[in-house]
């Protein structure tokens, strides 16, 4: 499995040069602070930099790009769980424990919780990436529309199931964000709900609505609070309290084991993986957790498994990507244009050809795990304040960064007017107990879901029988019943035995 | 009829309606879509969803409208979150006229002054460093021009 010739020839490319390790420092702190403003995304940094690569060799481009990417994943966790704003869609499932640990002003160690469960998932994904490329990248070549179609249904079907209070406020949340998804121009050639605005033809852009939704659920109402912790005791910033949190992810093992898995393996379907990783670690853990119920209000191993699995798919979205060449989302797309202004395809050939530069990578990633430990503890300190800035401060300058953002987004003001009606959306759903964050994951996968059952009815000719070809969707479908029915059925179980 | 049916607070009246709200918005979605295409290809996902979605909101009605309803917690007044909603809205929308570096600066300081702080240093110190920071900072990073009225675009 190891190609041990090609891994040492690796190794000595990386060392070869100190350039190559150099230029890993500035793209994590590119990523921690692009991740860490809500409004900026990591795909959004790594375009920015995208010219930057042509003055480095492949490897280097790789490296600098791959280092925004294992900084950004981190840096989403922090106004997760400073301001219950995901920086990006994979860090959703940190905000449900994260905020709550921040609100009882735990926010230090959570913070800490944090960096260790991403640092040790990235090692964790990289290690299983470099032992097991291979055989991943033959399982993803089998994921077809039909698997992918059923992966996000499981992804929104969890998602409104652990979010919110209602059980069918939370569905109805989630396919609302599926439709919402659908919105611009079908694959028949038609628009559907445009109100004949040229904006929503290529639909309604997804990154803004989401900040319009979080951002909104949250600011608005903190607006009339004085600080995130109201507590003045507890609103200080401690570096040994942050160490701390991190040395507490080690009592955690089978968490972050578990959620890294959950991680490279959910993580490396195109697409969906990372939005949809996070969750589902997240899930597993709290129905494994003898007290489930503290869940959501601030129990630690909901941030390590949601950040354990989220750093973790970003190995298995690069493996989806060496392996295949198929990008698994905005950052790993960014990553492909490299390839191209390199003159590189990526796909089977390139990772038989260039194993080599593929170990490189890896080694690389593992590197910046560790750096990102050192780089990380340096960071949280200075962003962690945010907790002493008064809310008439923040708030405003966390709406005009997001309404800035949302413009470098789109390049028209449709991003801002996104973020506006989104965030009326979102206060009016988090007023009402319905879940935001199945909503976003909805306006997110809508697309994908319509064109993965397209290709599946292409396909198939329409018939029903093809699902029955295809054991995977089965399973995931058999998860989705599970997901909403199973709590019932074991809640039925106990009363029976007990009465 | 449930035995334990309350009469509904201002609050629960006020979900209903959202409830119908969301209902009537998917049923206009659903018949613009088809009003466009009833290729099944164009319908492939809309149907089954908008048909599930109408199906839950229907359930999640009557759940209400008996009084099942799940305790929603503790909600802000709307009185309180009201001209800020209202600030954000008018800030976003004049964006195109005022410039995001002009905009941006009203929009900070009439919240700050809003939100009690009366130091007028302060007010203004802050409106017009932060404004002028992140808009120096994004037009000098995106590739295309943003809508300014004192600095250039």
């Amino acid at each position: 499995m190891i190609d041990v010739s090609s891994a040492l020839d690796g190794l000595n490319q990386l060392f070869s040069s100190p350039v190559a390790l150099l230029i890993i420092i500035p793209g994590i702190l590119i990523g921690l602070l692009f991740g860490a403003i809500p409004g900026l995304q990591i795909s959004m940094a790594m375009a920015i930099f995208l010219p930057v690569t042509l003055y480095m060799d492949f490897m280097q481009a790789m490296l600098f790009l791959t280092s925004i990417f294992t900084g950004g994943s981190f840096g989403g966790s922090i106004p997760a769980i400073l301001m219950n704003i995901p920086g990006t869609s994979s860090s959703i499932a940190t905000s449900f424990d994260g905020y709550p640990m921040t609100q009882k002003g735990e926010h230090n160690t959570a913070l800490g919780i944090a960096l260790g469960a991403s640092c040790f998932g990235v090692i964790i994904g990289y290690g299983i990436l470099f032992l097991l490329i291979g055989p991943i990248s033959s399982l993803v070549i089998k994921v077809g529309p039909a698997e992918m179609a059923a992966v996000i249904l499981w992804g929104i079907t969890l998602i409104g199931t652990l979010s919110s209070g209602s059980l069918l406020k939370g569905i109805i949340s989630g396919m609302i964000g599926l439709l919402i998804g659908t919105v611009g121009y079908s694959e028949a050639g038609v628009s559907r709900g445009t109100l004949d605005s040229v904006y929503l033809l290529d639909g309604i852009p997804a990154i803004p609505a989401m900040i319009g939704m979080f951002a909104a659920s949250e600011l608005f109402r903190l607006a009339n609070t004085s600080f995130l912790v109201e507590d003045q005791s507890a609103r200080h910033v401690s570096m040994g309290a942050i160490f701390a949190g991190f040395k507490k992810t080690i009592t955690y093992p089978w968490i972050i084991l578990r959620g890294s898995l959950v991680g490279v393996f959910i993580g490396s379907v195109p697409g969906v993986g990372s939005s949809i990783a996070n969750l589902i670690a997240y899930m597993f853990t709290k129905k494994r957790d003898a007290d489930s119920k503290s869940f959501g209000k601030g129990n630690p191993a909901g941030v390590v498994a949601s950040e354990s699995a989220n750093s973790t798919s970003e190995a298995g979205s690069m493996a989806t990507l060496l392996a295949l060449g198929i990008p698994g989302g905005g950052a790993t797309a960014v990553m492909l244009a490299a390839f191209a202004m390199h003159n590189i395809t990526g796909g089977p050939q390139f990772i038989r050809e260039e194993k080599d530069i593929v170990y490189a990578i890896i080694f690389a990633n593992l590197g910046q795990a560790i750096l990102l430990i050192g780089l990380g503890l340096l960071f949280i300190p200075l962003l962690a304040n945010v907790v002493k800035v008064p809310m008439r401060y923040l708030v405003p300058s966390v709406l005009v960064m997001a309404v800035f953002g949302a413009f470098g987004l789109t390049g028209n003001m449709s991003g801002p007017i996104t973020v506006m009606v989104f965030s009326l959306v979102g206060w009016l759903f988090k007023r009402f107990d319905y879940s935001v964050p199945a909503a976003v994951v909805g306006i997110l996968l809508g697309g994908m879901a319509e064109d993965s059952l397209i290709y599946s009815y292409q396909i198939s000719g329409g018939l029903w029988s093809y699902l029955f070809e295809r054991p995977v969707t089965i399973v995931i479908l058999c998860l989705i019943v599970l997901s909403l029915f199973g709590n019932k059925v074991s809640n039925w179980q106990q009363r029976s035995r007990s009465g | 009829m449930n035995k334990n049916r309350r009469s509904l607070n201002g609050h629960q009246l006020a979900d209903l309606a959202v409830l119908i709200v969301l209902a009537d918005l998917v049923i206009w979605y659903f018949m613009d879509a088809r009003s466009a295409s009833g290729h099944i290809l164009n319908l492939i996902l809309i149907l089954p969803v908008t048909g599930l979605t109408l199906l839950l909101c229907l359930i999640q009605f009557i759940r209400q409208f008996l009084g099942h309803a799940t305790d929603t917690g503790e909600v802000e007044t709307v009185k309180s979150v009201l001209p800020v909603i209202g600030l954000f809205v008018t800030y976003t929308l004049t964006l195109p006229w005022l410039g995001f570096d002009v905009g941006t600066v009203l929009f900070m300081a009439l919240f700050l002054w809003l939100h009690g702080e009366r130091r007028l240093p302060w007010v203004l110190g802050y409106s017009l460093s932060f404004a002028s920071l992140v808009s120096l900072f994004f037009t000098a990073m995106l590739p295309y021009p943003m809508p300014m009225l004192i600095f250039p675009s």
